[in-house]
């Protein structure tokens, strides 16, 4: 126990903290300005210097720890006097332009000034000036007020892991910037214009454009753009969003953001938003009421579902979706239509991984902390990037890596390149290959562990490839796998990413199989990159073909019956069309309706051109949508939809945490789910509910996962995973889980030639980001990634347009030349337009039902005509 | 006067552009000597200077990428020291030194002379490309103020004339 | 025995100093021998009866140092040879690299052998080419006949021995910035606890000594620590290097017993001052050292009386002043390289030095008034106390003992506007 004395205070601690906590703790405030919680002590600005009886000189709270007996005082003449200095000091130079500064009003520096009043007007030399710089299209740097307390440097290095910030120079003469000394090349993570305490880093998103005092209110939400959730505060004014910002105390992000959380809040001012329904007649989208578009729906849905019965009927959802939206919308497919033709984007990728774990290992195997990750003794990292992904979680991996963290990757390593000792970087089938070696070696190296006897006899009786031959395949050397696997045996409790890419390939279902016997093996935790902020929420609430919302199989007749009596209606006992299942039916006219809420499957599917033909064999479809998306242009009727700032709900994250998101600003429109109630009264089932919390409230009464759950009650953000109890029970389904033969697979998937792999982008999701100019501003535009050898076997620099070629057509990218890549993988990002997915061939996987986002056998050619997509829009939204 | 001429100061600087395989392959060696590759950042950075006379942007960014280092820290950490020149030299460099000891011992003289005879002022090259000069902190010979360190080669005790003299010997 | 003038500087005769053969003819590496029949223990407590005292600047007691490293149960430990001599003024480590390689190698196996580090660098100033090709050769040489390597003269002691240049940062002889710098970083001073001996290069144990320090070793272990205690002042004993420069007849580096007056390093030994001229002023222990007036010189040179006459030792590196010196364009020169100097981590230092040097930069014009002179002092003294590191102190406490002692210069600077 320590004791000491504070400002006459007494006040103990179990362990040595800071002065600075410890005044902290007694209620006493001590100024500061380099020190920031997220930060390790820096000791710079001298502003935090106290008294500590029998120390000759001032020390600073920040850095010093308190002993046993300390008697410290912080508002003594000398303490007073030496802070005062010290402003002084920090003033000589910085510019007194604060009625001109973004940072006015919340600068820390303003407010100790304020505070101390230091003598101006001393310093009689001219102070330092040098121009703002404005080379970047989000960051802005202003020299002049930088204090070089490197909060900015310090987070960027040791926080976000991206050190694309640094100190140039010496002494007097240093200042912050990025390597090229104009824009930056970086995560755009803005977690150093955060930390900024003046206005030396500011956003450009809303430069001139916010002042503190001017805002009407804060509203405290969940981010919208990815499954990890993070928590962020909405500043609003004139019913807009004005910045979106972290508070260090609130989430699981601490204070951090990426990019899209940071500047992407900007798509829900995107000029182009749609704001009154649009009815089809002649052939054209016409403004109509509410009330037409309505009955059209009503109409022609009975009409179809008269005429071809229910299952004629689908619908999809939107990861993007809340919880209440995406249950009413299932509620009514099931309940007023009579299908179970109901799916989202998590029906692709996120739930058959889900699904097949818990169906193998145990479930709710997949939720697990996040803060988790960096606690982990080794990482495995499969199928996507995760610092691209789902940043704030990649951002675990980083800090595990540099605690000594062995980190491998299979695949391209992204953001996680300096933070992981290697990566192995091949084409889908050689990695099935890869992993079913990895699984083999282990399973030599470490004793089963007796716990699933049925898992074992699956494990115990796959017949693995000889080493030589799975390293033939997958281009890696025999002592590579051996060398990985003997780092992974000796992991106890390792973290295992796994990303959607592993799964949407023709091998996804071996690959997912071997996953989860490397899990068993080594005791793993499971972590599911999720690209969208709801995808595990969509699956709770039943918006799958074959699960209820209880999370239970409508196949089994209890449940459905106990689902049914709950919910009041009638649920037709056979599954329904799973996403893919249910493009291919329209594609062959099986599917005459179809309601899609929130997704872009024009873009979000691979193979564009297969998507587009389904969409226009449709006889009536419907898209309820922010923007008049490229599938919209197929509507018969467009709904104009809310965006989650609009609306309340909840959120589901990838670690099965249930946050609230509220409501900042009112949207020119109606919530999702009364629509929806709207047409469903029409057929007969009156949903009568008066607010999201109502609908949360069934929810909680239908589902047994969130039972007991209030919608005021999740406000906390701390209801996680198994929430009020137990997880269910399941039998563990062995059907169509063997172990596949891995010599068979070898000589069926000799893959040769170039083959294209998706790059999850780090500034842009699935849709939204295509309506943030400020991420388009980063990124205007896709390209591919292309490795040194092939880049200069074509003759080929960073900037070049290349043609991309399959049976399915052609696309032109700009290349980015890249280091890490083998002559035999390129990588491109689908996000927007052009991307990827307009060449790549439909083919779904039967088992996982998941459609294959990769392309074997692509044909690159340097292209000299140019075209850049976008750039206008980004140029003419982002301000100066 | 006494002049003397022990070897002090830096290599003669050069002028080239890309990158060779020697020197990658010599800061490959390097690294591997020691346990942590960032420590080996500054004698990487000494490296690259002594084949190229001075560190380009290009160059900084190839010892980051060999060494795991980001860029951007190879950047800072090579213009916080004063040694590490980050624009191209002239052909021969001057380095005197300006400190208390040589300065009342008479530097200033010398540093006009730089001036009116060369044109040559503090941290510049003349317009020939034929001398850089740096002004230097103490360079540790304050015995023999003041001094002078012109390429490898010291000299002090330095006068207006002997520093014209010694100056005519480098083309 | 050697005395005084011939220990430190003993060898420098040889032709060539890197030479080995020459060094052991001389009865080099023969403390070494004697400390490896030894305990650690026993050689650490001769330095500790020793008195020696850091010759690097602070003066703190080396044989403490060494106990709080060879105490920490932490393993490996790192010796560090601090040879990046920037003090203005100084350039004595440098003759003892130049002239006498071998005898800082001795004193790094004997040192390392105590606090039990099995390997070391020496971290040698950038500007110290020649120094660096001498050394390179010692260290070979020293690695041949095993005074390093695996097996130590067979004895089983362990020590390997590493190069490495600095880059020109004066910030970097500062013991925690010199870590960061060995580490590949920018020399910033580290905080302080945890101290290096605990948690210092790789964040393990460390020793970091200066080269004078460590050159004094194999002569304590010569002739044991209770002689060595009774050179010099019985303050704080032993040998000391002075580096003489300035308006003196005959400057260099002077090997003398701790206590020695300035009064006879200035007119003994360096012949007085030049061209009969008076004395003005004298810095005793390099720039960051205070300037002290002629009546001081009577001053005994060591760490005590020097602090009481309100200065300090320092690295012991003596400039002297004649009467012709413009004591304010001296303050100015310093202030400037104090301000080129500061890494610019902290508040005070980064921006006060910057401040004190443009008020000075005026009166040294002509350009200022009084009242400059009052707020350069309140400048320094707003410095003062509030830095992360000792150089910023040097430098308000410096200029501020220039503006004390040669107040009449600067007022008439101010006056004749
Ligand atoms: C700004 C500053 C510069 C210093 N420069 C040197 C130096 O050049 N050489 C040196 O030996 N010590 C220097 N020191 C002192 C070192 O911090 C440290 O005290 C010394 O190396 C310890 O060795 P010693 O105990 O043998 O003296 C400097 C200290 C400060 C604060
Ligand atoms: S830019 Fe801001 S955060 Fe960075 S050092 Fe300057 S004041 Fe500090
Ligand atoms: S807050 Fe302690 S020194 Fe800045």
């Amino acid at each position: 126990m320590i004791t000491i004395t504070i400002d006459g205070k007494k006040i103990s601690f179990e362990r040595p903290v800071t002065i600075l906590d410890a005044a902290r703790a007694a209620g006493i405030h001590i100024p500061t300005l380099c020190h920031h919680d997220i930060l390790k002590p820096y000791g710079g600005c001298r502003l935090c210097l106290v008294e500590v009886e029998k120390v000759p000189k001032l020390q600073t709270a920040c850095s010093q720890y308190v002993s046993d007996g300390m008697v410290v005082r912080t508002e003594t003449e000398k303490v007073v006097d030496a802070r005062r200095a010290v402003l002084e000091f920090l003033l000589i130079n910085h510019p007194l332009d604060c009625p001109h500064c973004d940072k006015a009003g919340e600068c820390e520096l303003q407010d100790l000034a304020a505070k101390y009043g230091p003598a101006m007007g001393r310093f009689a030399e001219g102070k330092r000036r040098y121009p703002e710089n404005l080379e970047d299209p989000l960051i802005v740097r202003n020299r002049e007020r930088c204090i070089l307390c490197l909060r900015c440097v310090r987070m960027c290095d040791d926080v976000q892991g991206a050190s694309a910030l640094s100190v140039t120079g010496r002494g007097s003469k240093s200042y912050i910037e990025p390597f090229s000394g104009g824009a930056y090349d970086c995560e755009y993570c803005g977690n150093c214009l955060a930390v900024c305490p003046v206005g030396a880093i500011t956003s450009r998103t809303h430069r001139h454009g916010f002042r503190p005092w001017l805002m009407e209110k804060e509203v405290e939400t969940v981010c919208s753009y990815c499954g990890v959730g993070c928590s962020l505060v909405l500043q609003v004014r004139n019913n807009s969003v004005v910045r979106s910002v972290p508070r260090s105390g609130l989430g699981l992000n601490r204070g951090l953001l990426c990019s899209k959380g940071r500047f992407g809040y900007d798509c829900l001012n995107y000029g182009d938003r749609l704001d009154a329904p649009l009815m089809r007649r002649n052939g054209v989208l016409e403004r109509v009421t509410w009330t037409e578009a309505i009955n059209c729906i009503a109409d022609r849905m009975k009409e179809i579902k008269r005429e071809n019965g229910s299952d004629a009927i689908a619908g999809i959802v939107s990861g993007r979706c809340t919880n209440e939206d995406a249950y009413v919308f299932q509620k009514f497919f099931r309940g007023a239509i009579g299908t179970n033709n109901i799916d989202s984007v998590a029906g692709m990728a996120y739930g058959p991984a889900q699904r097949f774990f818990e169906k193998i290992l145990v479930q709710g195997v997949t939720a697990n902390p996040i803060q988790g990750i960096s606690d982990s003794d080794g990482i495995f990292v499969i199928g996507g990037d995760p610092t691209a992904i789902n940043p704030v979680l990649g951002l675990q991996v980083r800090s595990a890596s540099k605690k000594g963290v062995p980190v491998i990757v299979v695949g391209h390593p992204g953001g996680l390149k300096r933070y992981s000792k290697r990566a192995f970087i091949m084409n889908s089938a050689a990695e099935t290959v890869f992993l079913a070696a990895l699984v083999d070696e282990i399973k030599r190296r470490r004793p089963l562990p007796g716990e699933r006897p049925v898992l074992e006899e699956i494990i115990n009786g796959f017949r693995p490839a000889p080493l030589e031959d799975a390293s033939k395949m997958s281009g890696f050397g025999p002592n590579d796998l051996v060398d990985t696997a003997h780092a992974l045996s000796n992991m106890s409790r390792p973290s295992i990413i796994i990303g959607r890419d592993i799964v949407q390939t023709d091998t996804g279902h071996m690959n997912l199989l071997f996953l989860a016997a490397l899990t068993y093996l080594l005791n793993g935790r499971i972590y599911l990159l999720s690209e969208l902020p709801n995808e595990q929420g969509v699956l709770d609430m039943g918006c799958q073909p074959d699960m209820l919302p209880s999370g239970r199989p409508l196949t089994v007749e209890t449940f459905r019956k106990r689902c049914e009596e709950t919910l009041g209606i009638i649920i037709p006992p056979a599954p329904g069309l799973s996403y893919a299942e249910m493009t291919e039916a329209a594609h062959e006219g099986r599917i005459k309706a179809l309601y899609v809420m929130g997704e872009d499957m024009v873009l979000g599917l691979p193979d564009s051109n297969y998507v587009r033909g389904a969409l226009r064999n449709i006889e009536f479809l419907v898209v309820q949508d922010r923007f008049f998306t490229e599938t919209a242009k197929y509507a018969d009727v467009v709904l104009p939809a809310l965006s989650w700032a609009e609306k309340e709900g909840s959120y589901t994250n990838l670690e099965r945490r249930i946050q609230l998101t509220r409501k900042a600003v009112e949207g020119e429109s109606i919530e999702e789910w009364k629509v929806i109630s709207e047409i469903s009264k029409t057929f007969g089932l009156h949903m009568g509910y008066r607010s999201a919390a109502d609908i949360f409230s069934e929810i909680a009464r239908v589902s047994q996962i969130y039972r007991e759950l209030t919608l005021e009650g999740i406000a906390d953000g701390k209801s996680v995973w198994p929430y009020r109890g137990g997880p269910l029970r399941y039998d563990m389904h062995t059907e169509g889980t063997k172990l596949p033969d891995i010599v068979s697979v070898m000589e069926e998937s000799g893959m040769s030639g170039v083959h294209v792999r998706r790059e999850a982008h780090l500034f842009h999701s699935q849709n939204a980001s295509r309506y943030s100019p400020a991420l388009l501003s980063i990124t205007p535009e896709p390209h591919l990634k292309i490795g040194d050898i092939l880049a200069d076997r074509l003759s080929v620099k960073d900037g070049d347009r290349v043609k991309v070629s399959t049976d399915a057509g052609s696309i032109v990218l700009s290349a980015r030349r890249d280091p890490c890549l083998p002559d035999n993988v390129v990588l491109a990002s689908t996000f927007d337009g052009g991307g990827i997915f307009e060449i790549t061939k439909w083919r779904v996987n039967p088992i996982t039902k998941a459609p294959a986002s990769d392309v074997n056998g692509v044909v690159i050619d340097k292209e000299e005509a140019i075209t850049v997509l976008h750039k206008d829009r980004a140029d003419s939204l982002v301000g100066g | 006067m006494r002049e003397i001429s022990i070897t002090g100061g830096e290599p003669l600087t050069r002028k080239k552009t890309a990158l060779s395989n020697k020197i990658l392959r010599e800061l490959n060696d390097l690294k591997r000597k020691y346990d942590n590759e960032r420590f080996s950042l500054l004698p990487a950075l000494y490296l690259f200077q002594r084949e190229y006379g001075w560190l380009s942007a290009e160059a900084l960014e190839k010892v980051g990428e060999i060494l795991g280092v980001p860029k951007t820290t190879v950047k800072s950490v090579s213009t916080f020291y004063a040694m590490f020149r980050h624009k191209p030299m002239g052909r021969h460099l001057i380095q005197l030194c300006t400190n208390v000891s040589c300065m009342i011992m008479g530097c200033e003289r010398l540093t006009d002379i730089l001036k009116t005879r060369y044109g040559l002022g503090p941290n510049a090259t003349t317009h020939d490309g034929r001398f850089s000069f740096l002004v230097m902190e103490c360079i540790g010979v304050c015995d023999i103020a003041p001094a002078m360190v012109v390429d490898t080669d010291l000299y002090g005790n330095l006068t207006e004339d002997s520093l014209i003299g010694i100056l005519e010997r480098y083309e | 025995m050697n005395s005084a003038g011939n220990v430190l500087l003993r060898n420098t005769r040889c032709q060539d100093p890197a030479c080995i053969d020459d060094y052991i003819r001389e009865g080099g590496y023969r403390s070494l021998r004697k400390a490896l029949s030894a305990e650690p223990g026993q050689v650490l407590d001769e330095v500790k009866k020793s008195g020696l005292r850091g010759r690097g600047g602070a003066g703190f007691p080396t044989g403490m140092k060494w106990s709080f490293a060879a105490a920490d149960p932490q393993m490996p430990k790192y010796l560090l040879c601090n040879a990046d001599e920037g003090e203005p003024g100084t350039f004595k480590d440098r003759v003892i690299i130049e002239r006498n390689p071998h005898l800082l190698i001795e004193g790094m196996v004997i040192s390392a052998y105590a606090i039990g580090a099995a390997s070391g660098h020496i971290y040698l100033r950038g500007e110290y080419a020649k120094a660096r090709d001498g050394l390179l050769q010692a260290i070979k040489a020293a690695y041949e006949k095993d005074f390093l390597g695996d097996d130590i003269l067979g004895k089983g002691a362990r020590f390997h021995l590493r190069l490495h240049l600095g880059a020109g940062a004066y910030i970097c002889g500062e013991e925690t910035a010199l870590i960061e710098s060995l580490e590949g970083r920018r020399g910033h001073p580290r905080i302080k606890p945890p101290f290096p001996v605990n948690e210092g290069f790789s964040s393990k144990p460390t020793v970091v000594n200066n080269v004078e320090t460590l050159a004094n070793i194999p002569y304590i272990i010569e002739i044991g620590g209770d002689a060595y205690a009774k050179i010099g002042s019985p303050e704080c004993p032993g040998l000391k290097l002075f580096s003489v420069s300035g308006h003196v007849n005959k400057p260099g580096v002077y090997e003398l017993p701790m206590g020695v007056t300035l009064q006879e390093i200035i007119y003994t030994h360096c012949g007085g001052i030049r061209d009969g001229r008076k004395l003005k002023g004298v810095i005793p222990g390099g720039i960051s050292t205070p300037v002290l007036l002629p009546d001081k010189i009577d001053c005994p040179m060591d760490f005590f009386h020097l602090q009481k006459a309100g200065s300090m030792l320092g690295s012991g590196a003596v400039i002297v002043f004649d009467e012709t010196v413009d004591m304010v364009k001296v303050c100015l020169r310093t202030a400037e390289f104090f301000e080129h100097e500061s890494c610019g981590k902290c508040v005070p230092c980064r921006e006060g030095i910057g401040w004190m040097r443009a008020i000075l930069d005026r009166i040294n014009r002509r350009d200022g008034c009084e009242a400059d002179i009052a707020l350069l002092a309140e400048v320094s003294r707003n410095i003062k106390g509030k830095t992360f590191c000792p150089l910023g102190e040097s430098a308000a406490t410096v200029v501020q003992g220039f503006v004390e002692h040669f107040m009449p210069e600067f007022e008439e600077k101010v006056g004749s506007r």
